[in-house]
């Protein structure tokens, strides 16, 4: 039994988290947010693994040869070009808090006064 | 919250997690060698329905098309928001001159740099196309696709400088793209309920399989999620750009 997989994944979920956790730069944090993300990669394709198995590509090959899953692919393509986008609103918030306050560490961002 | 708090916080949901984890993954099925059964479906069924060799175009486009529709909106959406966050603070005051930080001046671009830049930009934009036209086929799609056409854009830049960049990628071009490729797919979504058939059905001819025009419907929306994936990368990175430049004194 082979359980390196989905230790790699839970040691990239956890160092991501720690990150965040202690993060003292919002663009770090950002950082550690896409180690968390690609915790899920790791994931989703281990899932959908299988031995011996080719790439879900039916081209050069017959239909019907042993091959891994491809939903969890589809999945995991949209989720890192997702990811990509979300990341850039995520460092643009970062760019417009550096402008108003005048700081990128959380420790030191108070919650707004009324 | 304190940096001490934070950790002690986060030990203690460490703690209380860390049992749950360890069954989990005593209890997941052997590594490679469970059961497929969707992923068995889809590789048995998609070559004969849909005339595709690419199992994950099948899933992208036309079994899941739908969760792809909410996944593009969504990439517009967070596309949107960056370009409002950015644009809307700055207005259209920005200046060619690059804005400097203290004690790191810019050093000029070397020759190297802008020859190999000139070579690779129409080569990744070559190689962009050939994926985003080959998605039916061989591993490839819009979302890849329109991601290197995006870095290809972005080529330009590094290698031709500012005012170059500026002149050839108008955003207005690039909001057009992107809506489009979002509005592309919404209507290939609706066409089939105007002849009858369900929402996103594929009623296109197949076509042959193995052939560059196969797959019916996948083709459009393919094409929609490529628009609107290389407009968001470059719409993005044009507004990231705009932000290393001073703005106009005269006109804050």
């Amino acid at each position: 039994m082979t359980v390196l997989p989905w230790l790699v994944a839970l040691w990239l979920f956890a160092i991501g988290i720690y990150g965040i956790i202690t993060s003292r730069h919002y663009v770090h944090l950002i950082g550690c947010l896409g180690v968390v993300q690609s915790s899920t990669y790791v994931f989703l394709l281990s899932a959908g693994y299988r031995w011996g198995a080719g790439a879900p590509i039916f081209y050069d090959h017959p239909p019907g040869t042993p091959a891994v899953d491809p939903v969890v692919q589809a999945l995991v393509l949209t989720d890192i070009v997702v990811g990509a986008t979300v990341t850039a609103l995520l460092l643009a918030l970062v760019l417009q808090v550096h402008k108003r306050r005048g700081t990128v560490d959380p420790e030191k961002l108070q919650p707004m006064r009324r | 919250m304190k940096r001490d708090a934070r950790l002690a916080l986060a030990a203690a949901a460490a703690l209380a997690l860390l049992p749950g984890i360890v069954l989990v993954i005593a209890h997941l099925p052997d590594f490679g060698r469970h059961p497929l059964p969707y992923g068995e479906a889809i590789n048995g069924a998609a070559t004969r329905e849909r005339h595709v060799t690419n199992m994950v175009t099948a899933v992208n486009f036309d079994y899941r098309g739908l969760d792809t529709l909410g996944e593009e909106f969504m990439l517009l959406g967070a596309v949107t928001g960056t370009l409002v966050l950015l644009r809307g603070r700055r207005g259209e005051n920005v200046s060619d001159a690059p804005a400097e930080a203290e004690g790191r001046p810019i050093p000029p671009r070397s020759d190297a740099v802008a020859l190999a830049c000139r070579f690779f930009a129409p080569v990744l934009l070559l190689f962009g196309i050939y994926v985003v036209l080959h998605a039916q086929l061989t591993p490839g799609g819009g979302f890849q696709g329109g991601a290197i056409i995006g870095s290809g854009a972005l080529l330009l830049y590094l290698g031709e400088g500012y005012r170059i960049w500026r002149r050839l990628v108008r955003s207005h071009l690039f909001d057009a793209v992107e809506a489009t490729g979002a509005l592309i797919f919404a209507l290939a979504g609706w066409a089939p309920m105007i002849f009858g058939a369900k929402f996103l059905e594929n009623i296109l001819p197949l076509g042959k399989t193995g052939a560059l025009i196969s797959g019916g419907l996948i083709l459009v929306t393919n094409a929609g999620v490529a628009l609107a994936v290389a407009g968001g990368f470059v719409l993005l990175m044009v507004e990231f750009l705009e932000e290393t430049r001073t703005t106009k004194e005269d006109e804050r």
